[in-house]
C-alpha cells in the first residue's frame, strides 16, 4: 500500500451521458474517477486500494442503487454512498439516509453540492482507512508474538507485578522480565500506558 | 368512451317515446281499473298493478316511481268501492294482498335502481382512476427520460465552466464539455418528438363510414349518463350525408370526449332543465358535427386555453382531453373548434373530410 495513494470516486449509473458528464465534471477539480453503467460492472473488477467514494444512481436496471447499498458492508465494500436520483421524494431520501449514505441528490444538481459530498466521502474514507491500517498493523505485532510472550502481556495490562505473573504462570521472576522486554519491543510500545491502550484496541487479545 | 362500454347500455329514449311509453301504461292502468270494478270483489286485477310499476321503472325513477304505486294503491281502493257485487271478504282480503304487493315491487325496484346507481357510479370512479393512473406512470416514465439528458446536460455545463475558469483556460477540454451538451439537448429533443407521436397515438387508417351511425353508436354509450343527470337529447343529424373518410375509432374517441364534456358541463348546473343539441350538416366536402351543451358556457378568458394540454377547469380533470381530440382531428384531416352559444352553453364543433368522389 502507497503512504498516500490519490482518491478515486467509483460513478454508477445506467445512463452514458451522465457517466460522462459526471467523470468530466470530476476530471474538472482534478479528481480521478471510475464508471459503471450497473452494480454488476462495478462489482466485476477488483476495488483499487485508494480512498474514495461511491456515487449510485437509485433507478438502474439489475440491482437497485438502493439495494446494493444494503449488501455492501456483507460484501467487504465499505466506501461512503452518495446517491443521485432522478425521481427522488422525501421517504426515499429518509430511506437513503438511514442506511447510512453521506448525500442524497436529485437530478439535476449543482455541482458544488456533490462535489462537497464527494469531497467529505473521501474524508470520512481515508480517516475509515487510516483507523482499519492502524488496527492491522497492531493485530501484526500483536500476532508477532509467542504464546508465552502473548499471556505475559495479558497479566501485565491487568496491573499484575513480575512477582504474580510468574506464580500465575508457574515460571521464574527472571523469565518473565525477559518475556516483558520483547513484549514490549515486538508491540512498539515505549510505556506501560501505550501497551495498555493498543491492547484495549484489540478487543480479541484480552 | 369505453366509460360505460361494459355497462349494460340501453338504447336512447327521446322525449317522445318516452311520452309514449307513459300513455302506453295509463291506458293498462285504466284496463286494470275498469275490469276491477266491472267484476266482483274478489277478482283481484289490482295485482297486475304491480305490471304497471314494474314496466314504468323504465322510464321513471325514484320519487316518480313511488308517486305512480301510490296512484296504483288509490286506483285500487277507489275501483273497490265502486264495485257494487261479490264476496265482500274475499274482497277486501284480495284488496289487502294487491296493495301490499304494489307497495312491495314498488320498493324493490327502486331499491334496485339504488343499487344500480351505486355500482354505476362505482364502476365510473374506477374507470376514471385507472386513467388517471396510466397518465401518472406514463408522466412519471416521461419525467425520467427527459431528466436524464437534462442531468447530464447541467453536469457537463458546470464541468465546462470549471475548465473554463482554470487558468489558462482549458479550451479542448471545455469544447468536448460543449458538444456533449449539443448531443444530450438532441437526445432531450427527441424524446419530447417520441411522445408528442405517442400522444398522437395510432396512425390514423381512414376508411370510410357513416357518420351519423357513428354519432348514433358513441351516443348509445352515453345514454346512461344523459338518463342519470335528467338531460334530454335533440338529434338534429342530416339525412343523405355522403360517407365520412378518417380513423372511425379516433373520431368516435373525440366525440365521445365532447359527449362527456357536455354532460359534465350540464350536471355542474343541476338545478336546470338541459338539453344536449348533436347535430351534423354537410359543407363543402367536409361534414361538421356540432355538440351544443346548456351548462356555462365558455368564459373569454378561457377560450385561449381551452385546447391546450394540462389546463383544465375540472376540479378532476387533468387538461388532456380537447388537447388530445384536436391532435386527433387535425391529423384525420379535420378541425375542432368551440363557440358560446347565444343562450349560454357552449357549442364545439369538429369537422370531418367527406370520401373524395372516385
Amino acid at each position: 500500500m502507497s503512504e498516500h495513494p490519490a482518491p478515486l470516486v467509483h460513478l454508477v449509473d445506467d445512463d452514458a451521458s451522465v457517466r460522462a458528464a459526471l467523470e468530466d465534471l470530476m476530471a474538472s477539480v482534478g479528481l480521478s474517477a471510475r464508471v459503471f453503467a450497473s452494480v454488476a460492472e462495478f462489482l466485476a473488477e477488483p476495488l483499487p486500494d485508494a480512498p474514495g467514494c461511491l456515487v449510485l444512481d437509485v433507478r438502474m436496471p439489475g440491482q437497485s442503487g438502493m439495494e446494493f447499498q444494503r449488501q455492501m458492508h456483507a460484501l467487504g465494500i465499505h466506501l461512503p454512498v452518495i446517491f443521485i436520483t432522478g425521481h427522488g421524494d422525501i421517504a426515499m431520501g429518509v430511506a437513503a439516509m438511514k442506511q447510512g449514505a453521506i448525500e442524497f441528490l436529485t437530478k439535476p444538481f449543482r455541482d458544488q453540492e456533490l462535489l462537497d459530498a464527494v469531497w467529505n466521502g473521501i474524508e470520512l474514507d481515508r480517516k475509515r482507512r487510516a483507523e482499519a491500517a492502524a488496527l492491522a498493523d497492531l493485530r501484526s505485532r500483536w500476532d508477532s508474538l509467542n504464546p508465552g510472550e502473548q499471556s505475559v502481556a495479558r497479566g501485565v495490562v491487568q496491573g499484575l507485578l513480575n512477582k504474580q505473573i510468574a506464580a500465575e504462570l508457574d515460571l521464574s521472576e527472571i523469565t518473565i522480565k525477559v518475556r516483558r522486554s520483547h513484549v514490549m519491543r515486538k508491540m512498539q510500545a515505549k510505556s506501560l500506558a501505550e501497551l495498555v491502550r493498543m491492547m484495549e484496541a484489540l478487543p480479541s487479545a484480552v | 368512451m369505453q366509460t360505460h362500454a361494459s355497462i349494460q347500455a340501453r338504447p336512447p329514449l327521446s322525449r317522445r317515446a318516452r311520452t309514449l311509453w307513459l300513455a302506453g301504461l295509463a291506458l293498462v292502468m285504466a284496463a286494470i281499473f275498469s275490469v276491477d270494478t266491472t267484476t266482483h270483489y274478489e277478482v283481484a286485477a289490482a295485482v297486475f298493478y304491480t305490471l304497471v310499476v314494474l314496466i314504468a321503472a323504465r322510464v321513471l325513477r325514484g320519487r316518480a316511481l313511488l308517486w305512480l304505486a301510490v296512484w296504483c294503491i288509490g286506483l285500487s281502493v277507489f275501483s273497490f268501492a265502486l264495485t257494487p257485487h261479490g264476496d265482500l271478504h274475499a274482497g277486501l282480503i284480495n284488496l289487502a294482498i294487491s296493495i301490499t304487493a304494489i307497495i312491495m315491487v314498488a320498493w324493490l325496484v327502486i331499491k334496485m335502481e339504488a343499487a344500480r346507481d351505486a355500482a354505476h357510479a362505482a364502476q365510473a370512479q374506477l374507470l376514471r382512476l385507472a386513467r388517471v393512473k396510466r397518465l401518472d406512470g406514463l408522466t412519471t416514465a416521461i419525467a425520467h427520460e427527459v431528466n436524464q439528458p437534462l442531468a447530464a446536460i447541467v453536469t457537463s455545463g458546470h464541468a465546462c465552466q470549471r475548465w473554463l475558469g482554470q487558468d489558462p483556460p482549458k479550451l479542448a477540454k471545455a469544447e468536448l464539455a460543449l458538444n456533449r451538451i449539443l448531443a444530450d439537448a438532441a437526445r432531450a429533443s427527441q424524446i419530447v418528438t417520441r411522445v408528442r407521436s405517442l400522444s398522437r397515438g395510432e396512425p390514423v387508417q381512414a376508411v370510410a363510414f357513416d357518420f351519423n351511425a357513428a354519432v348514433m353508436e358513441v351516443l348509445a354509450l352515453s345514454t346512461d349518463e344523459l338518463e342519470r343527470h335528467g338531460i334530454e337529447l335533440a338529434l338534429e343529424l342530416a339525412g343523405n350525408l355522403p360517407r365520412a373518410f378518417a380513423d372511425p375509432v379516433q373520431i368516435g374517441q373525440v366525440i365521445g370526449n365532447l359527449l362527456l364534456n357536455a354532460i359534465e358541463a350540464m350536471a355542474d348546473k343541476p338545478d336546470k332543465a338541459h338539453v344536449l343539441r348533436v347535430g351534423s350538416i354537410l359543407k363543402e366536402d367536409t361534414m361538421i358535427l356540432t355538440v351544443a351543451d346548456s351548462g356555462a358556457g365558455i368564459p373569454a378568458e378561457i377560450q385561449a386555453h381551452l385546447f391546450d394540454a394540462f389546463w383544465t377547469t375540472k376540479a378532476d380533470g387533468i387538461g388532456v382531453g380537447l388537447s388530445i381530440s384536436r391532435t386527433m382531428i387535425e391529423a384525420n384531416g379535420g378541425q375542432i373548434w368551440a363557440e358560446s352559444a347565444p343562450n349560454g352553453g357552449a357549442v364545439f364543433s369538429i369537422s370531418v373530410p367527406v370520401e373524395p368522389r372516385p
